[in-house]
């Protein structure tokens, strides 16, 4: 069984990160979600249509870049896109006036004219982009919208989809394996692992939650550091860990103790380089989740 | 059916500007232009032959008929061998199926653009056999000839189409091109050559003939043994029978035989009828219908069931990009 007992809700205007390893059945959520696929039990609505009666008005008013999405190649850009807006009922015209419209929003129009075949890897996710938006559609769901692509490709999809936020209210659903692409681009997040939703939050609650339960921790740099010192600092009433790693030394606390290290510190003659409290990176949270799954 | 129709639209202007279409194109024009040519050559020596004798064989090098038994299955099967499993692996399948229209719009547009185009093609090119034969011979068809070229146009179309719905089964069943091609090529050669020469392995096996009659040779003097004749005309009648039987199972024989009948000719695939009484025998278009309508039944039923076939297996398919 690919997914079992998922449950999921995401909210208008929200950028939702959905984030899971390789094989954890991102893209069977997503197929099933767009009526591609059949749920053996369950149920899903997407913007009030159910997803196995209703998919095709599902399909009318959600725009989807799907993982590997191909074009045909020996057709230009815009007449990629001029079939893919006749497709969804509209006129000739229409057609032809929404995708000039939309290669000027994906900043291609300058290749509007030339076969797919001569585009790079961002390209074609920038004219899948604009693919999604030729009906108008309410939500946007874009399967790992990044993969394969350079830095400044990277970069270029990830403000469109800012923009697309910002500018028209647009819902996104957005599936990546890319903890820092979720972190920079989305509000919202859901971690699924083999199938399982294992949590769904916005993302700085679970920012927060991660810290509660592993408590305060500093991260700190010292120069003249001696074995000695670190065991004092142990030894600090409140302190629960104190690890090395490289020339860094972090320090878990039970309670806000951060005066003592100092001082115990300059007491041993030795100096701060550095010190500051630890935030959690969204990897961090991953792989906390991942574990417990 | 507005799905339908733009898949159709888009497939059909696909087709049209293919250079594999093209050049399938140029090639059945400059064979069939070469076989009006000669069936004009022979009509001249052969007044009494008819109009239709231009589209068939036997008489003359390479007729329209033998044409489309050769190159036939390549045209059909070239079209549809990867209508499906070319855009699955380039991942346009996918983006097409995630607008709103049903799956099976993509497999019928693709289908009925396909046959279009051969339809496009094969009343081109009787259009223009018909259109050199006339000035060439100094006649036209009689209106029961009209008919027949009307008939043999549209049996013409539904083999064509039936390639190419065994074409779009090989290309659903099939996840990369490079197998539904090689299927393709692998069933073009049975078809057209292996099952013939199995008939006649097997017929020549099973309908041993240890003697050679004397034929025609009547005048010459004990040139002839009547008995040893009819007995060898009995033997070659059963090795036929047998022969043509076998010969069935290639769709290539079926419609030549009634595409033959259909003309009014009787004729045998590939067989040369030592002593059967006329290899030449006119028949009307209805007589010509009814012989070769189980022929007809066959190929339309073999064309139904890999359409449906292919329908029934896309549409469960789960589409998964990539693969």
């Amino acid at each position: 069984m690919a997914l079992d007992d998922l449950n999921l809700t995401v909210n208008e205007g929200e950028i939702f990160g959905y984030l899971g390893p390789n094989g954890a059945g991102k893209t069977t959520t997503i197929l099933l979600l767009m009526g591609l696929s059949v749920p053996t039990s369950g149920t899903a609505r997407v913007l009030g249509y159910d997803i196995v009666h209703e998919s095709r008005e599902i399909r009318r008013n959600v725009g989807f870049l799907p993982d590997f999405a191909g074009y045909y190649e020996d057709l230009s850009a815009q007449k990629n896109l001029e079939y893919i807006g006749l497709l969804n009922d509209l006129s000739k015209n229409e057609s032809e006036k929404r995708a000039i419209e939309l290669l000027e929003t994906v900043g291609l129009k300058e290749w509007k004219n030339v076969k797919v075949e001569k585009f790079s890897r961002g390209m074609k996710q920038r004219l899948g982009i604009a693919q999604a938006l030729i009906k108008r559609p309410k939500l946007l769901i874009l399967d790992e919208p990044t993969i394969g692509l350079d830095p400044a490709g990277t970069k270029e999809i990830r403000e469109l989809i800012l923009k697309l936020n910002k500018d028209q209210g647009l819902t996104i659903f957005l599936s990546s394996h890319l903890l820092n692409e979720i972190q920079m681009t989305c509000t919202h997040v859901g971690i699924i692992n083999h199938g399982r939703l294992v949590i769904c939050d916005a993302l700085d609650n679970l920012t927060e939650l991660l810290a509660e339960s592993e408590g305060l921790s500093l991260e700190l740099r010292i120069h003249n550091s001696t074995p000695g010192l670190l065991k004092e600092i142990e030894g600090i009433e409140g302190v629960s860990r104190v690890v090395q790693k490289e020339d860094k030394v972090y320090v878990n606390m039970k309670n806000d103790v951060t005066l003592e290290i100092s001082k115990t510190i300059a007491r041993h003659g030795a100096y701060v380089l550095l010190m500051r409290p630890k935030e959690y990176s969204l990897e961090e949270i991953f792989m906390k989740y991942y574990k417990e799954a | 059916m507005a799905g339908s129709s733009t898949v159709f639209r888009k497939e059909l202007a696909d087709h049209l500007g293919s250079r594999r279409y093209l050049i399938l194109f140029a090639i059945i024009i400059l064979l069939s232009s070469l076989s009006a040519y000669q069936g004009a050559q022979y009509l001249k020596n052969n007044h009494n032959a008819g109009f239709l004798s231009i589209f068939s064989g036997q008489m003359f090098g390479f007729s329209f008929i033998q044409l489309m038994v050769f190159f036939g299955p390549i045209i059909g099967l070239s079209l549809g061998f990867d209508a499906i499993n070319k855009e699955r692996t380039s991942g346009s399948l996918s983006t097409i199926l995630s607008q709103p229209i049903f799956r099976d719009s993509v497999i019928n547009g693709k289908f009925l653009a396909g046959a279009a185009a051969l339809s496009i093609m094969t009343v081109s090119t009787i259009g223009i056999i018909v259109g050199l034969a006339i000035p060439l011979i100094g006649f036209g068809p009689t209106l029961d000839g009209i008919l027949s070229i009307i008939s043999l146009t549209l049996l013409t179309i539904m083999y064509l189409a039936f390639w190419l719905s065994l074409g779009l089964l090989f290309s659903v069943l099939a996840k990369k091109t490079s197998t539904s091609m090689l299927a393709s090529v692998a069933t073009w050669l049975t078809c057209v050559i292996v099952i013939s020469v199995l008939a006649a392995l097997i017929a020549n096996a099973v309908v041993p003939i240890t003697f050679t009659p004397r034929i025609g040779n009547a005048t010459a003097p004990g040139g002839q043994n009547p008995q040893e004749t009819s007995e060898y005309r009995a033997l070659m009648e059963q090795r036929f029978l047998i022969q043509s039987s076998i010969s069935k199972f290639s769709p290539t024989n079926l419609y030549s035989e009634a595409a033959s009948a259909i003309l009014g000719i009787v004729s045998s695939s590939s067989f040369i009828g030592i002593g059967r009484s006329t290899p030449f025998r006119n028949m009307t278009l209805s007589q010509g219908l009814a012989a070769s309508w189980a022929n007809i039944t066959i190929i339309a039923i073999g064309l139904l069931v890999c359409f449906i076939a292919s329908y029934m297996k896309f549409l469960r398919m789960e589409i998964r990009p990539g693969g």
